[in-house]
């Protein structure tokens, strides 16, 4: 049995060659995709875990201020320190620099040698006896092995550090040399480090080692409940939930488009099989008179599928891998995402997600396979021995019955789109894309049927006449043939749809975001108190100037961090600079008030009206939430709290960002008169102009591999349809040949087919556009919020989608010639002498 | 060994039976042609026979267990035409994708006959039916004449005790027809087999060893 499965397979392969290998093609992508996109995420992710505990060591937990600003005080070290339980405690001060040579800049991280040595050892300087160096606690820095490269410093080179106005001018005194290739980083002895940049009384973080018989989650339990309101105490596992969540929905988007290609691929071996089942019906049935079994004759078009699907997946598996190399070359360990470092991360094949995609290739073919499978085992053998494979057409009379399945599968996609994120993922409305497909392709013959069914009884001219008839009597064939095009356009629809409302929503808000013509920012280190006094002088060439200071927050440990910008702001009247959603509600005039953005809103259920204990300055606060505003930058969400209140609570404003208008007409000696604060601090000047294209660039980078993805689709919807045609020709060879018989010319056949083809390609469009529509506002509405929280108002960019269409329905009358020049070259003597 | 008894067969929707109460034996080494006017029900006859279509009652016995065919379930009954039954067609219905040798083997591969006989049997054969060195040729490259020797080759090669031929010659110019029938019939008495041939050839049918009409009212 096994010797006569394998020779039909073998056959298979001999008299469908194309289509086959075009079906295993489309399954090798989606596995490839799938799992370039597991093996470059899970590089990155380990890229990233490895440069963290580079820094971080690895303790059994972590003190640190819920707040970038503030510092967990010396008392509170010192008293964990006296924990019998605690075996180490190393402090760390960790701020960021400028140096002259680094355009961005630098982390510093002041630490104690000795207890670093057990907590963080990577950390610890090179020790050897050249005499440049030094000892850390001499007072010199100590460079990762990175950073030296980039700057081109030799160790005991000098080098000045500079945050704010304070600065530190030492030695290079030697390098980091545990540290990674991607690790830009200082070491100093955290006593140098307090003495030049502060602060006196705190230190950034506490790394705490437990004596071996601590019952670790006890001790963090009982640590958490004594500890003040503005500190946290961080575990392993937070770090780790963290960096995972970081860009855990931007991975599982990528990994459902590689889902899609891979659905498209069982889509594709469903057209294959299923004509091949029509094609070799004849084939089938003989064996079943022979004596093959139901059962095996089931299995016979499984195991077909399955070979298609087989060394397609393991192609793709050999394809990810170099697609994997080759996209971190390109674009990076995030894919554009902007998560992760830009730098290629090591790619290393790995056996047991391998084994999971070749597993989802199987399927996905051998889910392909099925509908033609048990239709072949439902072929009725003496008739089909007799006539071959035939579809009937379904009575007209039950098209009502026939629309109440769409009609209930419509309301679960309704039911669908209102269910909340399960484990902070949009999987509902993912299931609600799906059967949205399912509901296009299931109300093809229908809608053929009905459409075409009406144009047949029209008087029109043979060819049409003929090509309405078939495709109106044979509404399988056009299910399937139309399958292909109605999912890969309804896809690529939906993808244009939803990038089109993100962007023109991106392009409003930059409108709102950045109203001065000018921005300076210092990147994370306080400006200059010299270039904010010069600026208050009546020389200097700008009309306004509006201040912020970017810090961060830890609202949820598992979470990664949240935005804290402190603007100068009316409190009274927020919305003449933040872009609000909805309402913008009066704070009591004792609270501090703040304004959250729309992801914030969406990851904490947040709403305006409630009080927020608010983790700030050491302590925590509760603060009035006034409204909800739009922000496409920070995905984690943001506050924005007035200058006002944050000096009112005991903060100390150190602007980080200045927004700048130039005096009318001395635009020009606006940047002239800051360009030397620019040179010689490191800032960062930019015109309003060239934040908004580079914003938008980002954007459209962001989305590159998408429309790799949209076109792949398509030209597989393509070719679905020109296989499907080019086997409906074969399959009525017959028929074409009696019309032959009957006096339609060559030209007049090829018409017809081509009209077939197009007539198919017409109702694949429509449903696929319908579809698209329809996935468009559900990703639009609810996985961009479930996901990303990020909400926009649905766009729909009908030009450029009826132009896809009519290019796509263009390209599909250009498929449909192959199978017509098929029907023109039918022997049509010989054709009907062997069907007598 | 055929042995049908109180056959009866109604097409759904029918206002009467095609056939009811039939009755007939074919033994060993017999060949029985059965004749009749078109959509009198031969075909449905033979496939009711063969396991392709259900009888409403009676019984069909097959070999020399005496198996009712009636009784079984599908895959028994494929099983059955595997191991004892051998089929003729008019249109050949020889498989275009596999040569000539591995469609003759495919009824040794379906019952389960041990792979160490299949060359010498497949080689023996194509001998007997006239095609010896026509095992590696595909089917396209072979006359109507040799498709239907390939077909019978393959209704012969597993030693059914049942062949059942509809309109073996139907395709086939009179000379070819005239050579395939001898063939066919010699081969078939040669293995002791019963075989029921259907027809509309009146030359075909003298050349049985029986005729069976079937009528609206039954057989006569």
């Amino acid at each position: 049995m096994k010797t006569l499965a394998w020779w039909l397979v073998r056959a298979q392969f001999r008299s469908r060659r194309a289509a086959t290998l075009l079906s295993l093609l489309a399954i090798a992508l989606g596995v490839a995709l799938g799992y370039a996109i597991h093996l470059i995420n899970d590089a990155a992710l380990a890229d990233f875990s490895r440069a963290m505990n580079t820094v971080q060591g690895d303790p059994d937990a972590v003190i640190a201020a819920r707040d970038s600003a503030g510092g967990v005080p010396l008392a509170t070290v010192n008293e964990i320190a006296r924990d019998p339980a605690v075996l180490i405690i190393a402090p760390v001060i960790e701020t960021r620099v400028r140096i002259a040579q680094a355009r961005t800049p630098i982390r510093l991280i002041g630490l104690d040698v000795f207890s670093a040595a057990a907590v963080m050892p990577r950390l610890l300087p090179r020790q050897d006896d050249r005499p440049a160096t030094g000892s850390i606690v001499d007072g010199g820095v100590h460079a990762s092995p990175a950073l030296l490269a980039q700057l081109g410093l030799p160790i005991g080179a000098p080098v000045t550090l500079t945050r704010g106005d304070q600065q530190w001018s030492t030695i290079v005194a030697g390098d980091l040399p545990a540290t990674g290739p991607d690790d830009l980083l200082l070491v100093a002895d955290i006593a140098w480090v307090q003495e030049h940049f502060g602060p006196d009384d705190a230190v950034s973080e506490a790394r705490v080692r437990l004596a071996p018989d601590t019952d670790v989650a006890a001790w963090r339990a009982a640590l958490t409940q004594r500890l003040p309101a503005g500190l946290l105490l961080r575990a392993a596992d937070d770090d780790r939930a963290r960096v995972s969540n970081l860009s855990r929905a931007y991975r599982v988007n990528l990994n459902v488009l590689a889902l899609v290609a891979l659905l498209t691929g069982a889509f594709l071996v469903f057209a294959t099989q299923l004509t091949a089942v029509a094609q070799r019906s004849t084939q089938f049935a003989l064996l079943g008179v022979l004596g093959l079994s139901p059962r095996m004759r089931l299995l016979q078009i499984l195991l077909e599928g399955l070979a298609i699907g087989l060394p397609g997946a393991l192609f793709g598996l050999a394809l990810g891998y170099g697609l994997a190399l080759g996209f971190t070359q390109l674009l990076g360990g995030d894919l554009g995402g902007g998560y992760f470092s830009a730098s290629a991360p090591l790619i290393v094949p790995q056996l047991a997600p391998a084994l999971g995609f070749l597993a989802l290739g199987c399927i996905a073919s051998l889910a392909g396979a099925l509908y033609p499978a048990y239709l072949n085992r439902m072929q009725p053998l003496a008739q089909a021995l007799k006539t071959g494979f035939a579809q009937r057409p379904r009575p007209a009379g039950r098209s009502r019955s026939r629309l109440l399945l769409p009609m209930l599968l419509a309301l679960g996609v309704f039911g669908l789109t209102r269910l909340p994120p399960l484990f902070d993922l949009p999987l509902a409305g993912y299931a609600a894309i799906a059967l949205v497909l399912v509901i296009g392709i299931a109300a093809a013959p229908l809608l053929t049927q009905r459409v075409f069914g009406y144009f047949a009884r029209q008087s029109l001219p043979a060819p049409q006449q003929i090509a309405l008839q078939n495709v109106a009597q044979a509404p399988l064939m056009a299910q399937v043939a139309a399958s292909g095009l109605i999912v890969s356009f309804a896809l690529t629809a939906s993808m244009v749809i939803m990038v089109a409302s993100f962007r023109v929503a991106v392009d409003h808000w930059l409108d709102e975001v950045l109203p001065a013509p000018l921005y300076l920012r210092s990147k994370a280190t306080p400006l200059p108190q010299e270039l904010l006094a010069a600026l208050t002088r009546p020389e200097a060439p700008f009309a306004r100037v509006e201040r912020t200071a970017h810090a961060s927050l830890t609202l949820d440990p598992q979470r990664p961090n949240v935005g804290l910008l402190v603007r100068e702001i009316d409190r009274r009247n927020p919305a003449a600079r933040l872009p609000f959603t909805g309402v913008v509600l009066t704070p009591p005039p004792d609270m501090a008030v703040v304004w959250i953005s729309e992801p914030l809103h969406e990851i904490y259920r947040i709403s305006p009206g409630e009080t927020l204990p608010l983790p700030l300055l050491g302590g925590e606060f509760e603060v009035f939430v006034g409204g909800v505003w739009r922000d496409y930058s920070r995905q984690f969400g943001a506050i924005v709290i007035s200058r006002d209140d944050y000096l009112r609570l005991g903060g100390v404003f150190q602007p980080t960002d200045l927004a700048l208008w130039p005096l009318t007409g001395q635009e020009a000696a606006a940047v002239a008169w800051l360009a030397p604060w620019t040179v010689n601090y490191g800032l960062e000047l930019a015109e309003a102009a060239d934040i908004r294209q580079l914003s938008l660039s980002i954007f459209d980078k962001s989305f590159a591999v998408t429309y790799a993805l949209e076109a792949a689709a398509m030209l597989i919807g393509l070719f679905g349809l020109a296989v499907t045609l080019a086997a409906g020709v074969w399959l009525r060879a017959g028929e074409l040949a009696t019309l032959g018989a009957l006096g339609f010319s060559r030209r007049m056949l090829s018409r017809a087919v081509m009209l077939e083809g197009a007539l198919i390609a017409v109702i694949g469009l429509l449903i696929g556009l319908a579809c698209g529509v329809a996935i468009g506002a559900i990703l639009t509405h609810v996985i961009n919020p479930q996901a990303f929280h990020w909400r926009m108002p649905l766009d729909i960019p009908w030009l450029v989608l009826l132009t896809g269409a009519a290019s796509t329905l263009a390209a599909a009358v250009v498929a449909s010639h192959y199978a017509a020049r098929q029907a023109t070259r039918l022997p049509v003597a010989q054709v009907l002498a062997s069907a007598q | 060994m055929l042995t049908v008894a109180d056959l009866s067969k109604r097409h759904a929707r029918a206002s009467r039976p095609l056939f009811s109460g039939l009755g007939f034996a074919v033994a060993a080494g017999e060949i029985v042609a059965l004749v009749g006017e078109s959509g009198v029900g031969k075909s449905t006859l033979l496939n009711c026979i063969a396991g392709l279509e259900t009888a409403g009652s009676g019984t069909i016995r097959i070999g020399p267990q005496a198996t009712d065919i009636v009784r079984l379930d599908e895959a028994a009954r494929a099983a059955l035409r595997a191991s004892s039954i051998g089929f003729v067609f008019q249109a050949f219905h020889v498989l275009p994708t596999l040569t000539v040798a591995q469609n003759i083997r495919v009824p040794l591969l379906l019952g389960g006959v041990p792979a160490g006989e299949h060359a010498p049997r497949t080689r023996l054969l194509l001998e007997r039916v006239g095609l010896p060195g026509f095992g590696d040729r595909w089917p396209a490259s072979l006359s109507g004449g040799e498709l239907q020797r390939v077909a019978i080759a393959r209704a012969l090669v597993h030693r059914p005790s049942l062949i059942l031929a509809d309109e073996p010659t139907g395709n086939l110019d009179p000379r070819t027809a005239g050579e395939v029938l001898s063939l066919l019939l010699e081969r078939v008495r040669e293995q002791q087999a019963s075989a029921l041939v259907v027809t509309h050839s009146q030359h075909v049918a003298q050349c049985c060893d029986r005729i069976l009409t079937l009528t609206p009212d039954g057989l006569a």
